[in-house]
């Protein structure tokens, strides 16, 4: 159970919104062992946009700027191939995508399109690097955690040229 | 439905239209807003509502309003009014002055005389005509400025607690493919703005207080109140320091006993106070949010002037530094788009 930032007698004062956003920040494997206070000061940094079922978030080859995470409903990944589009992999609340944008600023490597209608987290590059630049933590934590992400995908992907991202591979 | 739409934006321009007196207590309000924003993103951090943060933080400021008028007002009070029982001995003495230099230049140089305006006794005529003559003009003044004083805390209460609201309908408008791009944009002008202004305010409290101690220190009289003129033109870039030098100096040169020395005093002190604040005390409070050339950094500040007045070239550094950011995040993302459609289709690469 996600602990409560403020105390009981306090609790007329708590905002239900950040409140709610910072468990579904936890459950994301990207910020795993963050701890409260972290999590806090990140949750302020998202915004939060409806989708409908089909809208494309990214496209393929779009310059990256941003980093999601699924609130509600489903987000599709998928790659363009010869023979159609390829859904990569289903992603479900919680579950992060679009995180390579933190890193570099390379296009996008697949498309992210709504599966069933719901609620996205969007955190922005710039915001991001101010948190890291403002907490070692954070920066340590995050870092570490899509290096795992990435060490998990490059075991599993054999190395020929022309590959493209497996299911479940950081975008 | 288009004709409806049509009819929504112009029924907006024409409420905007009217309502354009209150312009400035809501940019002023945002100013405010924007220089209170940090404490509140920190109580965000803790999931405080934003209504219980702004009020507390407004309780705070109130209390320590009322402690620094106890405590420097009666200064600066008695600082004013003596300054305004001496104001118009003052302009006559001004005035006196010019009279003899425009004297001695239409003697040796008849054709300057022309080129000046008619009659002497120009600074007493520019108080003058400055001080409120009528009791209605004197309650309007007051009322004009009480209003403010009413509006800036209540704009600035509404936008702090409600913007993120207004910056999710917002999103939730946004075509998907323009969110990315969007976020962006506004998070590059919002921090832009809020550096710019909260660094602004922390170099004109920091200008303002070493003027005022500086003053003090070389015996020039209403050091208080000449610092807080100096923190306050200092806003306006290039011309705010000059105008705050001129004032201490003016007041020098009119003061009996402080002769040349005490001018050469003075514009040493407003030397030093300029050169630290160029290379110490702006790369620590704004230097980090302004990235123009120098040479766009000038032509904005002389654009912003012709456009707005004072406030303009308040407002030229930081919107010109929007600009520039707005347009690169922009073409980026246009360069971006054109190599996805080269990619999906190559043909276009055949000349």
């Amino acid at each position: 159970m996600f602990e409560h930032p403020l105390p009981g007698w306090l609790s007329w004062a708590t905002d239900p919104e950040q409140v709610r956003r910072a468990p579904f920040l936890s459950r994301s494997p990207l910020f795993a062992g963050l701890p409260r206070r972290l999590l806090g000061r990140l949750a302020t940094r998202f915004f939060e946009k409806f989708y409908h079922a089909g809208d494309v978030i990214f496209e393929e080859g779009d310059p990256g700027r941003a980093l999601f995470v699924v609130v509600e409903g489903s987000v599709e990944i998928t790659r363009a191939t010869a023979k159609g589009p390829v859904v990569l992999n289903t992603l479900g609340p919680g579950d992060a995508f679009g995180e390579l944008a933190l890193i570099d600023d390379f296009p996008r490597s697949a498309t992210a399109r709504q599966g069933t209608e719901g609620r996205l987290l969007i955190l922005y590059k710039s915001d991001f690097d101010a948190l890291m630049e403002g907490s070692a933590r954070i920066a340590v934590v995050v870092m570490h955690n899509l290096a795992r992400q990435l060490t998990i995908y490059a075991r599993r992907t054999p190395v020929f040229p022309g590959a493209g991202p497996e299911p479940g591979a950081p975008l | 439905m288009k004709a409806f739409r049509l009819l929504g934006w112009a029924g907006l321009v024409a409420l905007l239209w009217l309502a354009r007196g209150l312009l400035l207590p809501v940019f002023l309000a945002a100013a405010f807003a924007y220089l209170l924003s940090p404490a509140v993103a920190w109580a965000d951090t803790l999931a405080i509502r934003r209504s219980v943060t702004v009020g507390v933080l407004f309780t705070l400021i109130v209390t320590v309003l009322v402690v620094a008028g106890f405590l420097l007002g009666p200064g600066l009070l008695a600082e004013g009014a003596a300054l305004m029982d001496r104001l118009p001995g003052l302009a006559r003495q001004i005035d006196q002055g010019l009279d003899a230099v425009v004297r001695e230049l239409a003697e040796s140089a008849p054709a300057v005389r022309r080129l000046l305006p008619e009659g002497g006794g120009w600074v007493q005529r520019f108080v003058l005509d400055r001080a409120p003559a009528e009791p209605a003009d004197l309650f309007e003044h007051v009322g004009h400025l009480f209003l403010l004083v009413i509006l800036i805390p209540f704009f600035a209460f509404f936008l702090l607690r409600d913007m993120h609201r207004l910056m999710a309908v917002a999103m939730d408008r946004l075509p998907p493919q323009h969110v990315e791009t969007s976020v962006a944009l506004w998070r590059e002008i919002n921090g832009v703005i809020g550096r710019y202004i909260r660094g602004l305010v922390m170099d004109g409290l920091v200008v303002g207080a070493l003027a005022a101690l500086g003053l003090w220190a070389a015996r020039v009289p209403y050091p208080l109140l000449l610092g807080a003129f100096a923190g306050l033109a200092n806003v306006v870039p290039f011309v705010g320091p000059l105008l705050s030098a001129a004032a201490a100096g003016l007041v020098v040169v009119l003061t009996p006993g402080q002769g040349l020395a005490g001018v050469g005093r003075v514009v040493v002190l407003f030397l030093a106070i300029k050169v630290l604040d160029d290379t110490v005390i702006q790369p620590f409070t704004i230097g980090r949010s302004v990235h123009l050339h120098p040479a766009l950094l000038l032509g904005s500040v002389v654009v912003g002037n012709h456009a707005l007045g004072v406030l303009g070239m308040i407002v030229a550094v930081p919107a010109a530094t929007v600009l520039q950011e707005s347009v690169r995040l922009l073409l980026e993302h246009r360069r971006a788009l054109a190599r996805r459609d080269l990619r999906h289709h190559p043909q276009r690469l055949v000349v």
